[in-house]
């Protein structure tokens, strides 16, 4: 890039229209890209974020439902039959694929009593493994916008603050309003970086955890129910 | 996942919005300040404006303060003493039994009413005096060539510039300083000084490895450049070398004197002066 069209660009940038366009408007289309780049990014972490907070409430509460008819001594046939049509949420589909299972063996010409507890464990396991992947999906964009976010910004202040100095040395003139309005936009770069990346790393985190804390959930759960599920077994066999 | 989208995308929307509404770069703007009238005044100019006139008028002994009030009141006497509620009683009962003065307003109407009357009657007895006749223009006197005063024409400097003397400068000339000169010792005549003194200077042998070695003489010069007294030595620094330094100092001015390069209209500013001698200074060790 010539330094002249440099100059040309970044000088009619005046201290007195520094608003927010117009920083954006002037600054080269690298910076630009970044910018747009990091702002879709901040839009989608946002998304992201909101979508697993609905998430992981609806879950929490239902499973707390769930739990709660479960050991209130309800049959377990019944609730087969009302959960079976549409297991809403992570508990009740592992509690359905275990009692398919057991249904399947029982109701079946032949009798399967003998590998039934290894199968329902099975079963239960690969359960448990597509609802934390259900719920942990898209946590991984989350965690690669908090951590390159401030690079891709501060790769966008480096190309600003590159090209302001460009500008410095074509219209060789040093002061400051010369330099600041390019360094402000530059600026500005790792600012939107850092807005997206600051909310993407705390939300990050939190979900981490959620989602770490829902799985063993659903493992104990899974414990409980092989352990009825092995006593009627051997109660029947 | 749509929902969540939307949100974002309507929350971003309004932050920017918002951001761009409110982010901007204001200038900075200082408050004005006062502004302290400050001159530079040199050394030379005040030591001129401190000059003395010798027709200054003297000052004034000093009078008696006046006292800041005017009037000191007689202390009142104690009426106090009575209970207020008594008092007050008996003022109204006065009030009720002599109607108090007429409000002054209708006075000032009257009086308003009065005034306009009063003009018209002045203006009629007295009319203007015609005013006074001017005197004649006199003719414009030829300008006089008067030869005395090229010098003065020919002067392009500023007519408002200051005068070189105190009495001048200083509208309000007072008695002054005795020191009140603007002639100071020069560089040059102090370096010439300190060659001179240098050359005529034998150190003790030995001392040049002492650091901080040093001796301050106060030394009363003549008129013409000779010593007036036998040095005194002032300020020394405690080494075994000292006595014997300020001794070869001694000696150093005692005989290269009179010492010329001090010029003898300046003679307030070196008549009485303490010269350092100090080993690495003098001799540039």
């Amino acid at each position: 890039m010539n330094p002249a069209d440099v100059a040309q660009s970044v000088l009619p940038l005046t201290s007195s229209d520094l608003s927010l366009f117009t920083l954006f408007w002037h600054a080269h289309w690298i910076v630009k890209s970044v910018m747009i780049g990091l702002l879709v990014c901040s839009v989608w972490v946002w998304a992201i974020a909101i979508d697993k907070t609905v998430l992981f409430t609806r879950t929490r509460r239902a499973m707390d439902q769930f739990e709660q008819t479960f050991w209130s001594g309800q049959s377990l046939e019944e609730l087969y039959r009302t959960l079976s049509s549409r297991p809403n949420h992570s508990m009740a589909a592992l509690f359905v694929a275990a009692m398919r299972e057991w249904k399947r063996s029982f109701e079946g010409h032949a009798r399967a009593i003998a590998g039934l507890q290894t199968r329902i464990e099975k079963v239960m396991e690969v359960t448990i493994s597509r609802e934390v992947e259900r719920l942990e999906r898209r946590l991984l964009v989350l965690a690669t916008v908090g951590s390159a976010g401030p690079f891709v910004g501060l790769f966008g202040t480096v190309w600003g603050i590159m090209t302001s100095f460009q500008s410095i040395a074509a219209s060789k003139n040093t002061s400051l309003a010369v330099v600041a309005p390019g360094i402000a936009e530059a600026l500005f770069a790792t600012a939107i970086g850092l807005v997206a990346a600051i909310p993407a790393t705390i939300f990050y985190n939190k979900f981490a955890s959620e989602v770490n804390k829902q799985a063993q959930r659903l493992e104990g759960f899974a414990d409980e129910f092989a352990a009825i599920l092995s006593r009627q077994i051997d109660e029947r066999g | 996942m749509q929902a969540g989208s939307i949100i974002s995308t309507a929350g971003h929307a309004a932050v920017l919005l918002y951001a761009l509404v409110s982010f901007s770069g204001h200038s900075f703007e200082m408050p004005p300040q006062d502004s302290l009238p400050v001159d530079l005044v040199s050394l030379k100019d005040f030591s001129q404006m401190t000059k003395g006139a010798k027709d200054a008028p003297k000052p004034k002994p000093a009078e008696k303060p006046k006292p800041l009030v005017e009037k000191i009141d007689q202390p009142k006497p104690a009426e106090n003493t009575k209970p207020k509620v008594a008092e007050k009683k008996e003022e109204i009962k006065t009030a009720s039994a002599a109607p108090p003065e007429p409000p002054t307003k209708p006075d000032k109407i009257a009086e308003k009413l009065k005034k306009p009357d009063e003009k018209p009657t002045e203006a009629k007895a007295d009319p203007k005096p015609l005013p006074p006749r001017k005197p004649p223009p006199q003719p414009k006197k030829q300008r006089q060539f008067d030869p005395d005063k090229i010098a003065a024409l020919l002067d392009k400097r500023d007519p408002q510039r200051n005068a070189a003397t105190g009495a001048e400068l200083n509208d309000k000339p007072t008695l002054g300083s005795v020191k009140g000169m603007a002639a100071m010792l020069s560089q040059s005549e102090l370096d010439a000084l300190r060659a001179r003194i240098s050359q005529c200077w034998s150190p003790p042998v030995g001392a040049e490895d002492t650091p901080n070695l040093f001796v301050v003489l106060r030394v009363l010069f003549k008129r013409d450049g000779s010593v007036a007294r036998e040095p005194v030595p002032v300020e020394g620094s405690a080494s075994k070398f000292g006595p014997a330094l300020a001794e070869s100092a001694k000696r150093a001015l005692l005989r290269c004197q009179p010492f010329t390069m001090l010029k003898p209209e300046h003679y307030d500013q070196w008549k009485d002066i303490e010269i350092k001698f100090d080993l690495h200074e003098m001799l540039g060790g």
